[in-house]
């Protein structure tokens, strides 16, 4: 891959400015000039400085590309459950895949794509098994109440994946080919071509699988190959960058999927005729201008998403369900004053919904006012103030206000303190509000109260050889008149209501320690999240919740990655564990803790011009016989061999 | 400096170390919810109630409670304690004959066979379209209804599917009346209530063969006898509430209907109808549970038993004692509670049972 883009900004003033754009941190860092880049780099390593946070007082991590170069082939979900303390409920190998972020559902965390809201509109969430990592460059994960800054509603957090433009290269021609087991293949192109004024970034890719895998099958007492089970994914981006003057930047993307996925029968459905299909044809277009001046710059972002879905069971049912988001935005960032800066926004979004289950056509139009102030005393304390106002449907929601503190108590030592406390809203989506004969037209907004406080450290040792990052965060979230969907009464139907009352609260633990040891590379990275989410609140007469933790959400998440690397060859090896697993909200019955082990070794060759690298990725190595969710059988042991090839002309510097 | 990687690395290969141990299969686990009544499992299963606990569709936790013939103690999970395995998805109903227990897994596409006094599995019935309920006929064949294409006839002597009664949709209750099976046909399934055309069918149950029908309201989900052999059936007026709901008295001999009540508002959703042992009192639930005699004028207004913040979801009563045994399965989600009640509507007793209990099948030699 290529090098670091903020180490190869670094050298252009402008294009620190644009980088930057709305995050004003240098300033901070300037007693210690090593933090004047947010990048610092050990041979090989790249680690951001514990100080960089968009929006002070507010938690932010990065997963860079070292993290997804090896990962191309796979979807978002392995990423964020191997490298993140957010929990991922995984149906089956790719199969639906959703995220709890901080003991919230999966409506609490939003997916974006460069910004641009991927959630979609119906459901509220995002399945983390349709997003092919080879898509995009680095994931942005912004905890709690930073999603603030982005939407409204992610009481769990941001997840925003994004891509950008490397200036410096000509030429780059990549390809890349994995083969793994029950059939799986994968193919991936990529083509950057441009100057230092103008790129064009174009990425397709093509996965298969029979996903056949062999399971034990406790229903049948033995052991059995999953069925239709298939799938095929399909992607293709484009991305146009035009830099004017080192003043305007002008950027259009389009990415287009078509996902053809066969759904597979739960472990006890094993034995009959099924035919359960979900075809997913999106395109996502965004269309961008930044203007970057000294102490002012602007963002206009216009946007437009499409999805169709069409969903099929057996002869039952089948429903087509499609929608449109056009999505407008434009942020401004003044620090004209001393100490102090200013960024308004405003957001105005169209949603349109034509579903089978919607009686007509439902449209939902949201316009938000956004400000954000800052304050900066002397570099030792800044305060940020976050105001965002929506009108959804002549619905004026509540003010969603946060409040951040960001101390960095030593100077030229890198550790800052910090804390935050916010109110925010959820506003129902419409599958909530129209689903045919479900859905509720009177459901009130989610309300989430929510505390932080946090603190980072990272040391580079005195002969430069280690280096220490660590984080620890602690917070606590009440959610008010949460919507769950309930049973109605005599009828097989499902209603939501404005029922639940959750508190959740934890601690993330991210440690990475990353250094050289007689010539070997060695890095080791640690997550740790403990959460407690539970009701607070109980409506019926037998209701056994209250204080009983929220089913699939783990207490203990835990992962971590070791890897190594000497001679161009390198090894990591990644371990997981997930503590149980409620099934019922009276909490007896549960998934039991597991923990999986994947290792993945090969070697590079790098040419003048030539990249060739060839790995070996092998997952669950000890064979683990699991469930992530109850009655959906997962893979055990599987391997996948990729070869890497890419050529690049030289870039100039 | 000394090597800061060295207790890290010890830390992570100890836990590496300890994650390759666990080689046991991880699947879903179901404590009893009151663990100090497994000390009591029944020698036998002959005496008592079975709770068929339906389980949440596709998440394969189906489920028999079952409450001992002197309602002392309740077991949870008899099938996977007896037999090592789970039940399947979503168990909708129960009956015995001959000593054998049949479990009709709704999701599961499967009927289990138990051995009544030990509950030891002695087989499968597979080759069904959903099954929802089995009925009796001789020593030699049984009727199983299906959510779709008709009902299949069962061989009792070789376990297996000998034919179909081609039905168009959805096949409900049946009830025995001579040698004829009256069978509530509901309609296409994935037709909404304007589309289906409810109907009780009548079947020859020595030709197979059917011989007339007669239409009813939408979704006729419910069906019994009363003592002057007239059938009883509770149509709940569609999922979509299409129509009110309605009660209607059938005379299965002249095939005529000789009443129709309607259901006061088209709000209410009854359900689960059963009658006393002596036939001459109908209960049903509609928010709390009623009770109507058959020479009733209209359907009563008031409950026998008030919900009280409750979900009412099975309702059965005992076929000697004639106590009505209530379940709420709270909000489908955790372990739910049966209530005893008298005829008269008091509180005898309560047990918890398994996740969502829809429906129960009474042991014949017991006297609760």
């Amino acid at each position: 891959m290529g090098q670091p883009l903020y180490e190869k900004l670094s050298n252009s003033n402008f294009l620190k400015t644009i980088l930057f754009i709305g995050l004003l941190v240098n300033f901070v860092f300037t007693a210690n000039p090593q933090n004047i880049r947010d990048t610092l780099r050990l041979p090989l390593f790249e680690v951001k400085s514990v100080g960089v946070t968009d929006v002070p007082g507010f938690k932010k991590t990065t997963l860079d590309s070292i993290t997804l170069v090896h990962h191309l082939d796979a979807d978002l979900s392995k990423i964020i459950s191997e490298n993140t303390t957010i929990f991922i409920k995984s149906y089956g190998n790719g199969t639906l895949a959703t995220p709890s972020f901080r003991g919230t559902t999966a409506q609490h965390t939003q997916v974006e794509w460069n910004g641009i809201n991927l959630n979609s509109p119906m459901l509220g969430q995002m399945d983390f098994s349709q997003i092919p990592v080879s898509q995009f460059d680095e994931i942005e994960i912004l905890y709690g109440a930073a999603g603030i800054a982005k939407t409204s509603g992610a009481f769990g957090g941001v997840i925003n994946l994004t891509t950008s433009p490397d200036w410096n290269q000509r030429i780059k021609i990549a390809l890349a080919q994995t083969l793994g087991n029950f059939e799986t293949y994968y193919t991936n192109f990529n083509l950057i071509a441009g100057s230092q004024s103008f790129q064009s970034h174009t990425k397709a890719s093509y996965s298969s699988s029979l996903n056949n895998f062999p399971y034990y099958n406790d229903y049948l007492g033995g052991k059995v190959r999953q069925q239709n089970s298939g799938y095929s994914l399909s992607g293709f981006s484009e991305e146009l960058f035009w830099k004017i003057k080192d003043k305007h930047l002008l950027s259009g993307r389009v990415w287009y999927s078509y996902d053809d996925r066969n759904l597979p029968p739960t472990a006890s459905q094993y034995d009959q005729e099924h035919i359960e299909k979900q075809k997913d044809k999106t395109i996502r277009s965004i269309l961008e201008y930044k203007f970057v001046e000294s102490n002012f710059n602007a963002v206009v972002t216009t946007s437009l998403i499409d999805q169709y879905m069409n969903y099929q069971l057996d002869s039952t049912l089948n429903s087509t369900h499609q929608y449109y988001s056009w999505i407008n935005r434009a942020r401004f960032s003044f620090s004209g004053i001393r100490n102090f800066t200013i960024k308004p926004g405003l957001d105005f979004i169209r949603d349109r919904v034509s579903s089978d289950s919607y009686d007509g056509i439902k449209t939902r139009t949201t316009a938000a006012i956004y400000a954000e102030t800052r304050y900066n005393f002397k570099d030792i304390l800044i305060a940020t103030l976050v105001l965002r106002e929506e009108l959804i449907d002549n619905d004026f929601l509540p003010l969603i206000p946060a409040f951040g503190l960001e101390y960095l108590p030593i100077r030229g030592i890198d550790w800052k303190i910090s804390a935050n406390l916010a109110r925010n809203h959820r506003y129902p989506t419409l599958n909530d509000q129209f689903w045919i004969l479900s859905g509720n037209p009177d459901l009130k907004t989610e309300v989430n109260y929510s505390t932080e406080i946090g603190t980072g450290f990272r040391r580079l040792s005195p002969n430069q050889k280690f280096l220490l990052d660590a984080r620890l965060s602690g917070y606590y979230s009440w959610i008010f008149d949460m919507i769950t969907w309930l049973p109605v009464e005599g009828s097989n139907l499902w209603k939501p209501e404005n029922i639940d009352e959750v508190h959740a609260r934890g601690l993330e633990v991210e440690l990475a320690l990353k250094g050289e040891v007689a010539g070997f590379l060695l890095s080791l990275m640690g997550n740790y999240s403990y959460c407690r989410s539970t009701y607070a609140k109980a409506n019926l007469e037998n209701d056994n919740k209250i204080g009983k933790q929220l089913i699939y959400i783990p207490v203990h998440n835990f992962n971590s990655t070791f890897s190594v690397k000497r001679w161009n060859f390198f090894l990591n090896y990644n371990v997981c564990y997930i503590s149980d697993r409620y099934t019922g909200k009276d909490n007896f019955s549960y998934m039991p803790a597991y923990s999986l082990s994947n290792i993945l070794f090969g070697k590079n060759i790098v040419l003048t011009k030539y990249f060739i690298s060839l790995q070996l990725e092998i997952n669950n190595i000890f064979n683990l016989d699991y469930q992530s969710v109850a009655n959906r059988p997962m893979p055990g042991l599987n391997g996948a061999l990729t070869l890497r090839f890419s050529f690049a002309s030289p870039s100039k510097r | 400096m000394r090597n800061p990687f060295l207790f890290p690395f010890f830390l992570f290969f100890l836990v590496s170390a300890l994650s390759s141990c666990s080689k046991l299969s991880i699947r879903e686990k179901s404590p009893d919810p009151e663990p100090e009544d497994t000390a009591s499992i029944p020698l036998s299963y002959q005496n008592g109630i079975f709770v068929i606990n339906e389980g949440n569709y596709s998440w394969g936790n189906a489920s028999i409670s079952f409450i001992d013939g002197m309602g002392h103690s309740t077991v949870q999970d008899v099938f996977q304690k007896e037999n090592g395995r789970k039940l399947g998805d979503v168990a909708q109903s129960m009956n015995i004959f001959n000593g054998f227990g049949y479990v009709v897994v709704n999701n599961s596409n499967r009927i289990e066979v138990v051995d009544i006094t030990t509950f030891k599995s002695v087989g499968a019935i597979t080759g069904l379209f959903m099954p929802r309920f089995i009925e009796f006929i001789d020593s030699s064949k049984a009727y199983v209804t299906n959510l779709q294409r008709g009902i299949s006839i069962l061989d009792l002597s070789s376990g297996k599917i000998s034919g179909t009664i081609p039905v168009n949709g959805w096949t409900e209750n049946m009830v025995v009346y001579r040698r004829l099976m009256f069978v509530s046909l509901i309609g296409e399934f994935k037709e909404p209530s304007s589309g289906r055309k409810p109907q009780i069918i009548v079947i020859d149950t020595q030709t197979d063969k059917i011989t007339d029908s007669i239409p009813t309201g939408k979704e006729p989900i419910g069906m019994v006898i009363d003592k002057h052999n007239k059938i009883w059936v509770l149509c709940s007026g569609g999922y979509d509430q299409f129509e009110m709901p309605s009660l209607m008295k059938i005379n299965p001999y002249l095939l005529t209907t000789e009443a129709v009540f309607d259901f006061p508002a088209t709000a209410s959703r009854p359900s689960r109808l059963s009658i006393n042992p002596a036939g001459d009192t109908l209960c049903f639930l509609n928010g709390g549970v009623y009770q109507m005699s058959t020479e009733s004028p209209g359907i009563p207004l008031h409950p026998v038993v008030e919900p009280e913040g409750r979900l009412f979801y099975g309702l059965a009563v005992h076929p000697q004692t004639g106590h009505l045994y209530v379940s709420d399965a709270i909000d489908y989600v955790q372990n739910g509670v049966v209530y005893q009640y008298n005829p008269h509507g008091q509180l005898i007793k309560q047990f918890v049972v398994g996740r969502i209990p829809g429906y129960f099948c009474f042991a014949p030699d017991n006297n609760l």
